[in-house]
Formats: structure tokens, sequence, C-alpha cells
């Protein structure tokens, strides 16, 4: 850390997010602008001294030229996690192992690896391994008018209530799993800004040609789920299993394959008119 | 030395009560257990000290329902199976989930112990994955599954 630290660091930005502090410092000025919309959503600049995270990326200098290979090369305290000539790639590693980092440390919220959305006052959530089909699910909800929360982590608090994460949505569409970022404005949705109780979870997986015929989960089997999608599990269990239980109470959990997200979108969202009636809401 | 004889739930394990179900964290193993209602309520009465016939008897009592020795030591067999047992000195006698069945009859009043598993994911495998090409350093990262040990990158 002490080699890194004498390097000649730029610019740098301090962030908190969700109880987290991380730091970035860039090596080359007029980087750190491409660095600021990677942060987190709902993260504030901070002016402590100390983080728990420094990224540091050192911007390969000079031009490419033919048999020399120049990096970029981004370090996480003083572990390089990513160098490539591409400063796109770098960056976007940035990106995914900064908001990793604050999900697994985050004292203050749970984090699940679910797509979420809102839907007559309620969170509906998808969680899911990676490639099980999350975003494509999240995209046709908001296609048929929820509110988009997020693609990749359900936030939840102490009270059991899901809070918006929402970066852009990574929609994947080839086989080399390259993701296209599209804000949910663009695909004309809008995004939630309050944090909402939870109605339905859903867990499923994409399957071709499969018919969306989901089994209920008991809240026991449901929580089970959650458990094994939380980012956190394996450091914080005791606070994790606490808010995952806060979580479940009155949530209808259902599981099942699913074939084309246009054909399980609408019955999910009937789902959630489910949950209502059985908590004697009104519609 | 009598009290090994008896099946023993491990207490070192997290626990949540979701009505009658009860999730089960082992800490040591990073592996989450649901435990449905008959085996949650022969989990709690597994102190080391009593008998698969007096479990029965007083699960027979709390679920209001007759409940056969065998019932107990299917779920003592799927508890043990799943490490939530301290281990026994002598080894669990073998009950077969038919004979359980068969005893319970087609219209039993409680559900057969059921035990399920699921492993708890590390940070890495519980994120998004990363695309061909993209900068790595461990396998879990990469939706292919390969992060070059060399290039340092996910290949297909």
């Amino acid at each position: 850390m002490e080699k890194l630290d004498r390097l000649g660091w730029a610019e740098g930005i301090g962030v908190r997010a969700f109880g987290v502090h991380a730091g970035v410092r860039v090596s080359t000025a007029g980087v750190l602008p491409q660095v600021l919309p990677l942060l987190p959503p709902g993260c504030m600049k901070s002016r402590r001294a100390t983080v728990q995270r420094l990224y540091s990326l050192v911007i390969a200098e000079g031009s490419q030229r033919a048999g020399v290979r120049r990096m970029h090369i981004l370090y996480a305290d003083s572990s390089r996690i990513a160098r490539d000539t591409e400063l796109g790639h770098v960056l976007a590693a940035l990106e995914t192992d900064l908001h990793r980092y604050i999900a697994e440390a985050s004292p203050e919220m749970t984090f699940l690896h679910a797509g979420v959305v809102g839907w007559q006052g309620r969170a509906i959530l998808l969680p899911g391994r990676s490639l099980s089909g999350k975003t494509t699910l999240v995209r046709e909800l908001l296609r048929l008018g929820a509110t988009y929360y997020s693609d990749e982590f359900a936030v939840v608090d102490d009270s059991g209530k899901v809070h918006p994460f929402t970066r852009p949505l990574g929609i994947r569409e080839d086989s080399t799993y390259a993701q296209t970022k599209y804000t949910a404005e663009t695909l004309g949705a809008t995004s939630g800004i309050k944090p909402l109780p939870l109605g339905v979870v859903v867990i499923c997986k994409y399957k071709a040609g499969a018919r969306w015929k989901p089994a209920l989960l008991s809240n026991g089997q449901g929580a089970l789920e959650l458990m094994a999608n939380s980012i956190a599990v394996r450091n914080h269990p005791h606070q994790t299993l606490q808010r995952i239980q806060k979580l479940t109470a009155g949530t209808v959990f259902v599981k099942g394959t699913r074939g084309e997200a246009n054909e399980s979108a609408e019955p999910i969202l009937n789902l959630n008119l489910l949950h209502r009636s059985n908590r004697g809401e009104k519609a | 030395m009598k009290e090994r004889e008896y099946p023993q739930a491990r207490v070192d394990c997290l626990t949540r009560e979701f009505g009658n179900e009860v999730l089960v964290y082992d800490q040591q193993r990073n592996v989450g257990h649901c435990l449905n209602p008959t085996a949650a309520a022969a989990w709690k009465l597994c102190d080391g000290k009593k008998s698969a016939s007096e479990v029965a008897k007083i699960l027979t009592q709390q679920l209001s329902a007759p409940v056969d020795e065998s019932v107990v030591q299917l779920a003592v067999e799927e508890l043990s199976k799943a490490r939530l047992l301290v281990e026994a000195e002598k080894p669990l006698r073998r009950t077969s989930r038919r004979h359980a069945i068969r005893t319970l009859g087609i219209a039993g009043a409680i559900a057969l112990p059921l035990v399920t598993s699921l492993v708890a994911p590390t940070p890495a495998r519980a994120a998004s994955c990363l695309a061909n090409g993209r900068p790595c350093v461990s396998n879990a990262q990469c939706c292919s599954g390969r992060c070059g040990v060399t290039s340092g990158h996910c290949g297909a």
C-alpha cells in the first residue's frame, strides 16, 4: 500500500453509501468525471480522512504502440483487481467491485441479489443468481407500468422495507454476456424513491418454452431462498437473518420456472393483488 | 455416556422461527436449513436425554396428533444428514421414508419431517457475473466460470 501511496495522485473522491465509506483516487487529472456516474445510487460525498476501502486507478500514460500494451490498472486497497488496455473495462470493474463491497460491508442494510419493482405500494422481489433472467423480467414488469427499484440488489432496512438501488439496468444481449446499460427512464418507466414494504417474492428461472405455473412456498422456505441470495450472510449471519425475518412477515412466496418474460410478467403483478387481498387491503 | 446415546441438537447454530418452521444457519459450514414443522418440533426436543419414543410421546401431545417413533427416527435421520446434531456415539437406527409414510397413513395428520438445505453464497457468487473479456481475479466472478490466470480476463 505504501508503494501505491507514493505514486502521484491527481484527484480523488471520498463517498459514503449505506453506512460504508469508500474512496477513489486516479493518477491522471480529468478521469474522475468518468468515475462519478459509476458510484452507487444514494451515495454522498464524504470528507472523512480514512475510508474502509480505497480504489486506486492508475491510468496508462503515453500512446499505444505496436508491440507495447499499456494497461490501466485498478487496485482495491493493495490488491490489483483489474488491468486492461480499455479504460471502460477497468471502470466497469471498479463499479462492480465498489457496489459489491458496499453490499457486503453495509452495517445499515442487508443486500439481496434480486431484481425489484414497485407495484401498487408494494415491492415485488425477484431473487436469483446471475443469468437467471432477473433483468429481462424487471424490464417486462416496467413495460406493464411497474416502478423501477433495482435489477441487481434488494436493499432491506431494519424495519423490513425495501429501498431503491436504481442503477441503470444491465441488459445482456449476446452470448458473450456483455451488458448494455439502460436507465429506467429511457425504457419509459419511472424510478422509485420511497422504501416499500414487501408484497411478493418470485423465485424463478428462465427456461425456453416453459409454462409459468409457480408453487407457493412457506415463509420458512422463502426465507431460506432469500438467505441463499444474500450478499453478506457469511459475514453477518445474525443481522441478515434478523432482517429477512422482518421482511417475510405477511409476504407471499412463489417459485417456478418461467418461459418468456411477457407471459409471466402479468401473472406476477396479479400475485401482488393476491397478497393485498390476503392482508385485507383494498386493491 | 448415556446422554450421547440419544440425539442432541447442535447449539452453535443461529436459528430463527417462521411460524412453526425453523431456519437454522450453520456458521461452520455456511449452510442454511429450513426445518418443516415436524422436523422443527423434533429438533427442539433433541437434547441428548430423550429417546425417540419419549420424543414421539411429547410430539403427540404438542401436535395433538399421533406421532409414531418411526417419524421421530426419520426426523433424526434428516437432521443428522444436515449435520444439525451432535454426532451420536451409537450409530443412528435407520428408518425408511416409505415405512414412516405407512405408519402415518395416507391422510396423516402431520407432515413427514423434512429439512431443506441451501449453501450460503460467497459475495462474488451472489453478485452479477462478468462478461467475457472483462478483467477478473477469480473464476467465480465470470459468467463463463473461467478467469484466465495469465490474461486476468474472463474467457469463453
